[in-house]
């Protein structure tokens, strides 16, 4: 059990120009499935980047009682599992071996029957067993970001962040992907916070939304609460509407472009 | 390649994987028995007849030889044919794990300017014969392309961490410097006396004919200093093929990870290139032909670079005593004009089948 996790005045930037300005999220208890949603250039993937390690921060991001922030990359790395927008490169490496090296190259310490049960898992979870062979340059884009969700998986870390994971899937595998990261987030006691730009299936799926705009936080809470068509507004800068459908889930629904939704300082 | 569901759920994904890589570890072990078998064609082949029979005879037991068959076979066959081994496997090696950390197949230590800087190194020494007294002449050439060579990529290094340059950027800075150290070699050849402007110009022909056993040690040491520490290494490199952010989200230091790399290859492409001279195009080929037979997983990739690269080199250095019966040409010019075409052809047939 890790805890939850809390971002403490919380400011990332990029060379000198601020980007996201004293965020305070949380707590977030394990279990939680986050989506961290917002207009394009608002800060999704700068905040999971930070919370990751990738970028410099500053103000405290705790889980439980561990100040991520002050970790060094390799302890942190035993914490959080990031996976990045980019898609894995088109390398002659089968995904099998992809999945394995990311695994051992931060894991030596696991015996090769333990890693090898490990990989295993992974690919039954996520239904990839019939690729594993395959090279990842002989792979559609929805195929290699199966293969980068896999590499992060793998590792089985307590905070999950992942950033636009079904950017480059169809239908099919967008279901297949949030309903294992459920499972995983639920079964696990696991906190994933997602960037995603498909709303619905923020809604859909997340019991928590982190809605950013204007360098900040516009609003966070539980979906149903927080969306509604103020917030579509001030976030995206459209006109909208929440209605429920017949399951009773909120769906969006967009009818025109407003105004330019507010950018960053 | 691949598996069809029913094959997939029915065995581990490890014991299929074992099965895939088999074909691989049969092709490394196929890479290492044609190279012996080049080696002994190495050693068996040259301007002097020498019998094969004889020379598998006088490997065993020296005494079957005749004083002069002896020195053909020690103090020129065998030197040679073991250099081009070595000097093959080191470039190999060297291109291989440069084009992993750079992200890029088309570096290599001749690319980014190793051989070029040894070449001005070695201009540098004839030519104005800054050389310590106590020093033989042989080894102050290499000793002096050594350090350019070196000297290069450090400067590359520097440059790229001063200006925080992505890995295109040092690619681009290796290209840039290639340019100005053929300038600067250029102007030294202009401003030399004919027998310095002969022995430079001979110098960069890249040959095996200055092997020695000392020399041959030297490399070999090198060599076996270098390929086990790459070999620790080779689960962060093989993540490191999916991408600079990826192996970074893992946990892979990518930049110390570059540093070290690159530090370690230039010291073995320095060593390779300063003995034999300007061969350019084995830490190109090396790793090519052992990413399309092996794939990119680096437990096999680099020992395949290797292994290619020491192929290439050995087959080269035979054709250079076939092609002229009578007459060793500058292995440097025979892996270009044979090597070259086989290579293009490799790359197109295998663009054809994909």
């Amino acid at each position: 059990m890790t805890g939850s996790l809390k971002l403490e005045d919380v400011s990332v930037g990029y060379g000198r120009k601020p980007v996201l300005n004293h965020l305070d999220i949380g707590p977030l208890p394990p279990g939680s499935l986050v989506a961290v949603v917002g207009s394009n250039a608002v800060g999704k993937s700068t905040l999971l980047k930070a919370i990751a390690g990738l970028r410099t921060s500053s103000g405290r991001i705790l889980l439980g009682d561990t100040d991520l922030s002050r970790l060094p990359l390799s302890g942190r790395v035993r914490l959080v599992g990031y996976l990045s927008q980019a898609l894995p490169q088109p390398t002659s490496l089968v995904a099998y071996e992809a999945v394995t090296s990311a695994f051992r190259a931060v894991r030596g310490d696991l015996s090769t029957a333990e890693a090898e049960r490990m990989v295993d898992e992974v690919f039954t979870a996520l239904d990839l067993r019939n690729i594993a062979l395959r090279r990842l340059s002989e792979m559609s884009g929805g195929q290699r970001q199966m293969v980068g969700l896999a590499q992060v998986l793998v590792r089985k870390p307590p905070l999950l962040l992942l950033d636009e994971p079904t950017s480059a899937l169809d239908l099919r595998w967008q279901l297949n992907v949030l309903e294992t990261v459920r499972t995983i987030t639920r079964d696990d006691k696991v906190i994933c916070l997602m960037a995603i730009h498909d709303i619905n299936l923020a809604l859909r799926f997340c019991d928590q939304l982190i809605v950013l705009g204007g360098g900040g936080l516009l609003a966070a809470g539980q979906p149903d609460v927080v969306m509604d068509a103020g917030l579509l507004r001030r976030a995206y800068g459209i006109e909208g509407r929440v209605e429920h459908c017949s399951r009773g889930f909120p769906i969006v629904l967009t009818d025109r472009a407003v105004a330019a939704p507010p950018m960053p300082q | 390649m691949t598996v069809s569901r029913d094959d997939a759920s029915s065995a581990g994904l490890a014991l299929q994987y074992r099965r895939f890589v088999a074909t691989r570890v049969a092709i490394l072990i196929g890479l290492a028995v044609t190279l012996g078998l080049s080696f002994l064609a190495d050693v068996a082949t040259g301007t002097s007849s020498l019998a094969a029979g004889d020379i598998l005879r006088g490997l065993v037991d020296s005494s079957t030889l005749t004083r002069s068959q002896s020195v053909i076979l020690w103090d020129v066959r065998l030197p040679y044919a073991l250099m081009a081994i070595l000097v093959g496997a080191a470039l190999g090696l060297a291109g291989a794990e440069m084009q992993t950390v750079l992200n890029n197949a088309l570096a290599s230590p001749f690319t980014l300017g190793v051989s070029a800087a040894a070449m001005l190194g070695a201009s540098v020494v004839i030519v104005f014969n800054v050389l310590p007294a106590w020093l033989d002449q042989n080894y102050g050439i290499a000793l002096g392309a050594f350090i350019f060579a070196v000297g290069s990529t450090m400067l590359i290094q520097a440059l790229s961490r001063l200006y925080g340059a992505t890995v295109d950027t040092v690619v681009l800075f290796g290209i840039a410097m290639v340019f100005v150290l053929n300038a600067l070699t250029a102007l030294i050849q202009f401003v030399a006396n004919t027998d310095a402007l002969q022995q430079v110009v001979f110098w960069n022909m890249g040959s095996l004919t200055r092997a020695t056993w000392d020399k041959i040690a030297i490399v070999a040491v090198v060599l076996a200093l270098c390929l086990p520490l790459s070999m620790t290494q080779v689960w962060a490199m093989t993540a490191l093929r999916g991408g600079e952010d990826h192996a970074r989200s893992f946990g892979i230091p990518v930049e110390r990870l570059r540093l070290v790399v690159m530090l370690r290859v230039s010291l073995l492409a320095a060593v390779a290139v300063c003995f034999v001279g300007t061969i350019g195009f084995i830490g190109l080929v090396g790793p090519h032909i052992a990413r399309l037979a092996l794939g990119e997983d680096h437990r096999f990739y680099l020992p395949g670079s290797a292994l290619a690269g020491a192929l290439v080199l050995s087959l080269s250095s035979v054709a250079s005593k076939l092609i002229i019966p009578g007459i060793i040409l500058p292995v440097g010019i025979v892996t270009s004009l044979v090597g070259i075409p086989l290579f293009m052809g490799l790359i197109l047939s295998q663009r054809r089948r994909a």
